[in-house]
């Protein structure tokens, strides 16, 4: 099966600034795709030349296999992450525009907004200005805009930010109910709370480097450290903790939790058999498993660490 | 999609949008009554200001002991009283004029009057141009009138000499058959044509200028992009804001020949011959609105150098020589020609610019052909809107927009037209092919101030 997106070596140069260097990613059919990254990454750099905005100093991008050109764009959906819709329009002529853009037919644009509006529970602010109604809401009516059409590909920058909960989580639905029918979906965030329950794969961009990618399942393995968390009732005294523990924090219930780092001399089993010994019930046993946000940050600071010693 | 219907789409939105506009619909209706008023409140204070002043005190020594003095102007002459030598004059004239005893001191040295060389006004403030004039005309009129009646000549007869009224111009065109015609109409028409013209471009070029910005700085212009090129959209933007502008001005057409039955009705004829026993001295652009100012507030001397004009009934009396159709159809080619040049270069601005605030740099370009065809369309080609700076200036396409529809009620020769059109679309085609480069990068490049060394940089991209 062809890639929707094959993005091979791509850099791109701000007057000596280089904001992409060398990155290549893969999107597959009905996948989402998240892009994460600090601030000043270069996500919305890349995700403008995947959107045929800009176009790359160097390397290549495919979409569906062709090199990817203006006209593809037609196909996708774009939402930038700076939102803007004209002020003076209303909620349903700026939809009806934006459909007729997109090819739709006057009477084929209509019936489209009114089943979007319907759906947003917006009908009863068709006639409303964009500057009379909520950010929230203006938001909302943008995603629909870039959505209306059924697009192959749909590329999001920053999707969620400035959404309330209740917001984020209708973009969140609507979002995988474009996935159920097949749209491919790439989107930038520096939030990881949506990555984990949203993408199925992910890649993350440091100084225009993407230094790591892979399927969630994936990352999270190559993450595996050995590491496990034990817990008790009650705190044990520090002269009995072997000094392979790493850290140990009181939760919010009163137990208190030891992260164990194992290795072949000291292994699960070992750590187990030393629990029984205490004089205090074990409530807690797992293996440590990092969420995307740790491994986030791990990955972008040692990244920075490495670099800042080669600097040196 | 094809490229018309996008650019259908994009016009069909600048249209609509704007032509629903609160604002723009108040400002259609409002804009005829606006300008009328504006006009009625300028005449108004240029012809209330003399009566305004105050009356003021002019003492006259009077070498020549010619004159009569009789009050003139706002002013009221006094004989001043007399000294011996020359210095003792010059001295109580300072001292009057500084104590405020009188608002100036009129020395008059010369014994025989044939000179005003050593005539001289002693005043704290400066008489303005008009006041300084009218006393000039003031001693000239005495002495002429003393000389005439020393040859046995009253004044009165010598107004009786004057021929009345006025050349009437009759046009002979091809056909042979001769109409009656007017200068002062042509020059008019013409001179509200241009304005038109000018007003228009600056209005609607702006529009189309913040528009760009609009799309450009809330990023709008990233999603649409996927479906229309930026040619498409820029050509749509301005094509739907000309559409505006163009519905606009025939509102106002529609709204001002109504005014202008009500007006004629509720005047009627007998106003308009009172009428053209008043505007015998009025300026030419504010004759059509000055007539609701009653007869007792015209300026007693009028040394404007105003153009003088025909009177309003007269000037009707002569619209059969008009060539209103070719009039008609040269205003809107070049209507319409003038505002896509130039909203070309105002879109690619728009497009340029990271804030509102940087377009003034970019602005030299349109703003000093407008401003500089505007200033001759004042005053070349009224005075001469057949000689060769008019003629030079309706071929060049920065200024014939505005140069040749003041030239289009004189008659311009075919080839000339045909010239300066020509020239008019080729320019605006190759601004065009230009802009949309500028206008292609500039709109989806943010960050540092563009400047002019960017913009060739893009077009050359």
């Amino acid at each position: 099966m062809t890639s929707i997106i094959t993005a091979t070596n791509v850099c791109k140069k701000f007057g000596n600034q280089e904001v992409s260097k060398h990155i290549s990613l893969e999107l597959n059919p009905g996948e989402i795709y998240g892009l994460l990254g600090p601030n000043g990454a270069g996500k919305t750099t890349l995700i403008r030349m995947l959107a045929t905005i800009t176009q790359p100093d160097s390397g290549e991008i495919l979409f569906n296999g062709a090199p990817l050109i203006p006209e593809h764009s037609q196909r996708m959906g774009y939402m930038p992450e700076e939102r803007g819709l004209y002020k003076k329009m209303s909620v349903a002529d700026q939809l009806l525009f934006f459909a007729q853009l997109r090819g739709m037919s006057q009477s084929e644009a209509k019936t489209k907004v009114k089943y979007w509006l319907d759906r947003l529970g917006m009908l009863d602010w068709a006639k409303k200005k964009i500057e009379e109604i909520s950010k929230g809401m203006a938001q909302k009516v943008q995603f629909v805009s870039c959505i209306m059409h059924k697009p192959e590909l749909l590329i999001l920058d920053e999707p969620f930010s400035g959404f309330d909960p209740v917001n984020a989580d209708l973009i969140k639905e609507l979002i995988l109910e474009l996935q159920s029918e097949g749209c491919s979906i790439l989107f930038s965030t520096h939030r990881m709370d949506n990555v984990e329950d949203l993408c199925n794969r992910i890649g993350i961009i440091h100084k225009g480097e993407k230094v790591m990618d892979g399927s969630i399942s994936e990352i999270k393995r190559s993450h595996f450290t050995q590491k496990y968390d034990i817990g008790f009732h009650e705190a044990i005294a520090s002269d009995n903790v072997p000094d392979t523990a790493i850290k140990s924090w009181k939760t919010n219930d009163g137990r208190t939790m030891y992260r164990f780092q194992t290795s072949d001399s000291f292994t699960p089993n070992n750590l187990l058999e030393w629990s029984t010994k205490q004089n205090n019930p074990m409530v807690y046993f797992s293996e440590y498993i990092p969420n995307i946000h740790d491994i986030f940050v791990d990955t972008v600071e040692k990244k920075s660490n490495h670099n800042a010693i080669n600097h040196e | 999609m094809s490229n018309l219907s996008n650019i259908w789409v994009i016009f069909k939105r600048e249209y609509t949008t704007r032509i629903t506009n609160k604002t723009f619909i108040i400002m259609t209706f409002l804009a005829p009554f606006l300008i009328a008023g504006f006009y009625a409140l300028a005449i108004y204070i240029a012809v209330s200001d003399e009566q305004e002043t105050d009356i003021q005190t002019v003492l006259v020594s009077d070498q020549s002991k010619q004159l009569q003095l009789s009050d003139f102007s706002n002013y009221k002459l006094l004989p001043a009283p007399d000294y011996e030598y020359p210095q003792q004059r010059v001295d109580s004239a300072k001292a009057f004029v500084n104590r405020g005893i009188c608002y100036a001191w009129l020395q008059i040295n010369d014994q025989d009057l044939t000179s005003l060389d050593s005539t001289t006004l002693y005043s704290v403030e400066a008489p303005s141009l008009t006041q300084m004039e009218s006393i000039n005309q003031w001693i000239k009129n005495q002495t002429k009138e003393k000389q005439l009646l020393r040859f046995g000549i009253r004044p009165s007869t010598l107004d009786s000499l004057d021929v009345s009224g006025s050349v009437r111009l009759m046009e002979i065109s091809e056909s042979g058959v001769a109409s009656n015609s007017s200068s002062g109409l042509k020059s008019g028409i013409g001179f509200i044509l241009a304005f038109l013209i000018y007003m228009f471009i600056f209005m609607y070029g702006a529009a189309v200028m913040r528009g760009a910005f609009e799309e450009k700085n809330n990023r709008i212009v990233e999603v649409i992009i996927s479906s229309v090129k930026p040619f498409q959209l820029m050509m749509g933007k301005i094509l739907g804001i000309a559409a505006v502008g163009l519905t606009q001005v025939a509102a106002w057409v529609i709204l001002i020949l109504a005014l202008g039955v009500i007006g004629g009705s509720v005047f009627g004829s007998q106003k308009m011959t009172q009428f053209k026993q008043q505007t015998s001295a009025i300026s030419m652009d504010s004759a059509f609105a000055s007539a609701g100012i009653p007869a007792s507030e015209q300026p007693a001397v009028n040394s404007n150098p105003v153009a003088k004009m025909d009177s309003l009934a007269e000037l009707f009396s002569g619209t059969e020589s008009i060539p209103a159709g070719e009039i008609l159809l040269i205003f809107v080619l070049y209507f319409i020609g003038g505002y896509l040049l130039y909203a070309s270069m105002f879109a690619a601005i728009g497009a340029a610019v990271n804030q509102e605030t940087e377009t003034s740099q970019f602005m030299l370009p349109i703003t000093l052909p407008l401003v500089l065809s505007f200033i001759i369309a004042q005053s070349v080609a009224i005075k001469a809107p057949n000689g060769s700076t008019a003629e030079l200036f309706s071929m060049i396409p920065f200024t014939s927009p505005i140069i040749m529809v003041v030239r289009a009620p004189f008659g311009v020769p075919i080839s000339q037209l045909i010239l300066s059109f020509s020239l008019l679309v080729l320019t605006f085609v190759l601004m065009v092919w230009l802009t949309s480069k500028i206008y292609r990068i500039g709109i989806l490049s943010y960050g540092k101030k563009p400047t002019w060394a960017d913009l060739w940089k893009w077009i050359r991209q």
